[in-house]
């Protein structure tokens, strides 16, 4: 599904991640573990289509090339992803947003868009799912959200959207254990054959309950080890130093 | 300018029924506004926009003379649909029609003057240029306890017979006891140029309440300048929102004179401005009793070459213990060649007042357009959400919902 191949990127002159390689294959969850400023973030913006890195190297997102795509492009094809800080956008209600983005990626995908009433009750349903307020669907978005209701609204996002490839940028950070059960709820929910994940984060414990199937540890621009969720536990052991 | 004024002056007289007494008084703010011109750029509430220096470059010359014994027609396209309202309709500066269908007829009076003095002090002289050119000032008045069943639309519209160059038109409101009047002001969409002047005096009794909307949304040619006057007693509010977008010139001046307590004053002002226009709001609350509040919110969306300004000035006298005052204004510029001013100025003469200002212009924000083309939108769409998100907090302060809805649809903002 996604194939990274010795991509380089620089901002400013300074590099950031190194000949950095990955494959992804329908239905896997790969976890990207590595301490700050390890290229963590860079990664998923780039994979989303953020301006302002140079970049070399390839990325094919089923077999296209993805930089030859625009960031909502990308989207379109099924990429989604979940942002560590997600944005306050002031003045423009969460339902409208929602239904926005939606039907601009059905249309995309020659599907049928929804209408107001068909709208609803997705939103709803799926809003019941993660638990999260209905009354805040009619708020402005993220406006006066706490944390971790950001992060849910990310979630609500993804389960919205049904993106063939998620990336969850520390999407556990924040998070008391209720909501990052929800979290991880909404992601085990989403898990087939067909969909992938790409797990960004800083800790073990979101993976105690998103398990997966690959762990890589990410250090100065590279992947320095991969293994099985048994890394993941060695790594909070002995911490990102010992790899080093 | 000062021949060409007088002779149409003396064709006004001679088209008018006034009287000696009135002639008389109608000549001494002539004088006056002849000694003083038009304001320029030296003067510090112009510096931002210079009127004298726009009708020159737009207009050039201006002609005064409107013939007001004559009837102009009343083109019913421009009525606003969907909303049931009372109407006073102005073509080229004369009132054509005055219709409160709506309402009981016992609790509104409306009175035709020609002498009306100003019962305040200034030094515009564009209030000298109304006083002397007006033909009638109607005075509306709204008796005690009586709140209008729905808004007042007034049309300020302009026809291909208008003669001049300048209107001049002026209206006075009396708002009785616990009334309340919801008036919206819709600006017509002529191609000729003409400079508009219109002052409104406002006198709001105890616990009334007053809601003016004004609204300049379709794109015309008209210089417009437009003064509101409000004096306020105890408990009273006055409501403002001025939607500054279709003139090539618009400044929008408000003057509220908080003088009873508990009254209040909110003002909420949008600009969106394309290629060459030129905005302005400014606006003067004077706190001069205890326990009174104001709170003014703008914001500009501003394309290429366009320009506004927004002056705020609160003033708080020694008295006026307990002051609430608040201002905030932000700009989203679209070009490099767009221009926001803003200038707030807090003068304060007493020591337990709660006053804070602000303001803050940018482009728009690139973080949030990358969150939203993340969720399949492009650029476009993002930027346009931004912009109806940006202006719909400004909307959403506008608390009468009928109203709401109608200038949410004339924005063509989605809520």
């Amino acid at each position: 599904m996604l194939k990274i191949s010795n991509l380089n990127a620089n901002v400013e002159n300074k590099s950031i991640l190194k000949d950095f390689s990955l494959n992804i294959n329908p239905g896997e969850v790969h976890a990207i573990m590595g301490p700050n400023g390890s290229g963590k973030s860079t990664l998923s913006n780039i994979l989303s289509g953020k301006k302002g890195y140079q970049v070399s190297g390839e990325i094919l997102f089923e077999n296209k090339n993805l930089f030859d795509l625009e960031t909502e492009e990308r989207a379109h094809k099924g990429i989604f992803l979940a942002f560590q800080y997600p944005l306050e956008i002031p003045g423009v209600n969460t339902n409208i947003f929602l239904k926005t983005s939606l039907n601009a990626i059905r249309k995309a995908r020659g599907e049928k868009e929804l209408d107001a009433i068909e709208f609803l009750k997705l939103v709803k349903e799926k809003a019941k799912e993660l638990k999260f307020d209905e009354e805040k669907l009619n708020r402005q978005l993220n406006v006066g959200f706490s944390g971790g209701e950001k992060k849910k609204n990310e979630i609500l996002q993804m389960s919205m959207l049904a993106p063939k490839l998620s990336i969850l940028d520390e999407t556990d950070s924040g998070l008391d254990i209720d909501a990052l059960k929800i979290v991880a709820d909404g992601v085990n929910t989403l898990r087939n054959d067909d969909n992938s994940f790409l797990i960004i984060t800083h800790y073990q414990r979101l993976l105690d309950y998103i398990k997966p199937d690959f762990v890589h540890v990410l250090m100065n621009g590279k992947i320095i080890r991969s293994g099985g969720p048994e890394l993941a536990i060695e790594l909070e052991k002995k911490g990102y130093e010992s790899f080093n | 300018m000062s021949e060409q004024l007088q002779s149409d002056f003396d064709k006004l007289v001679k088209t008018s029924k006034f009287s000696n007494e009135e002639i008389q008084f109608k000549k001494n703010y002539l004088d006056n506004f002849i000694k003083k011109g038009f304001p320029n750029r030296k003067q510090e509430d112009w510096k931002f926009l210079d009127i004298s220096q726009i009708i020159k470059k737009n207009i050039s010359d201006l002609s005064y003379f409107n013939d007001y014994s004559k009837s102009n027609k009343i083109d019913p396209s421009i009525f606003v649909d969907g909303l049931e309202h009372n109407k006073i309709i102005f073509i080229n500066g004369r009132i054509e029609k005055i219709d409160f269908n709506f309402e009981d007829q016992n609790k509104i009076e409306i009175i035709n003057e020609t002498k009306k003095d100003i019962s305040f002090d200034y030094e515009n002289s564009l209030i000298d240029l109304n006083s002397a050119l007006t033909d009638k000032v109607l005075k509306v008045l709204v008796k005690k306890d009586y709140s209008l069943k729905k808004p007042l639309i007034i049309y300020h519209s302009t026809s291909d017979k208008i003669k001049s160059t300048n209107i001049n038109l002026r209206l006075d409101f009396e708002l009785g006891e616990n009334s309340c009047l919801k008036l919206i002001d819709c600006f017509g969409y002529s191609t000729a140029r003409s400079f508009i002047n219109i002052f409104y005096n406002f006198n709001l009794e105890k616990g009334s309440i007053l809601k003016n909307y004004k609204i300049d949304k379709f794109r015309n040619n008209n210089l417009k300048y437009s003064f509101n006057n409000i004096e306020q007693d105890n408990n009273s509010v006055s409501e403002t929102f001025i939607l500054s977008a279709g003139s090539d010139y618009f400044k929008n001046e408000i003057n509220c004179n908080l003088n009873g307590e508990y009254s209040s004053a909110f003002i909420n002002g949008i600009f969106s401005l394309k290629e060459n226009q030129q905005h302005e709001i400014r606006t003067t609350i004077n706190h001069l009793v205890e326990n009174t509040k104001s709170y003014q919110l703008i914001k500009s969306v501003l394309g290429k070459n366009s320009k506004s300004a927004y002056q705020g000035r609160i003033f708080v006298n020694s008295k006026a213990q307990k002051t609430d005052g608040y201002q905030l204004s932000k700009a989203i510029l679209l070009d490099e060649t767009s221009e926001f001013n803003a200038k707030p100025e807090l003068e304060i003469y007493a020591d337990d007042v709660k006053c804070s200002h602000g303001s803050a212009s940018g482009s728009l924000d690139e973080n949030s357009i990358f969150y939203l083309m993340s969720r399949g939108l492009n650029y476009q769409q993002s930027k346009e959400l931004l912009i109806n998100g940006f202006l719909m907090d400004v909307v959403e302060k506008i608390t009468d919902v009928e109203i709401k809805n109608l200038i949410t649809n004339i924005i063509g903002l989605k809520q």
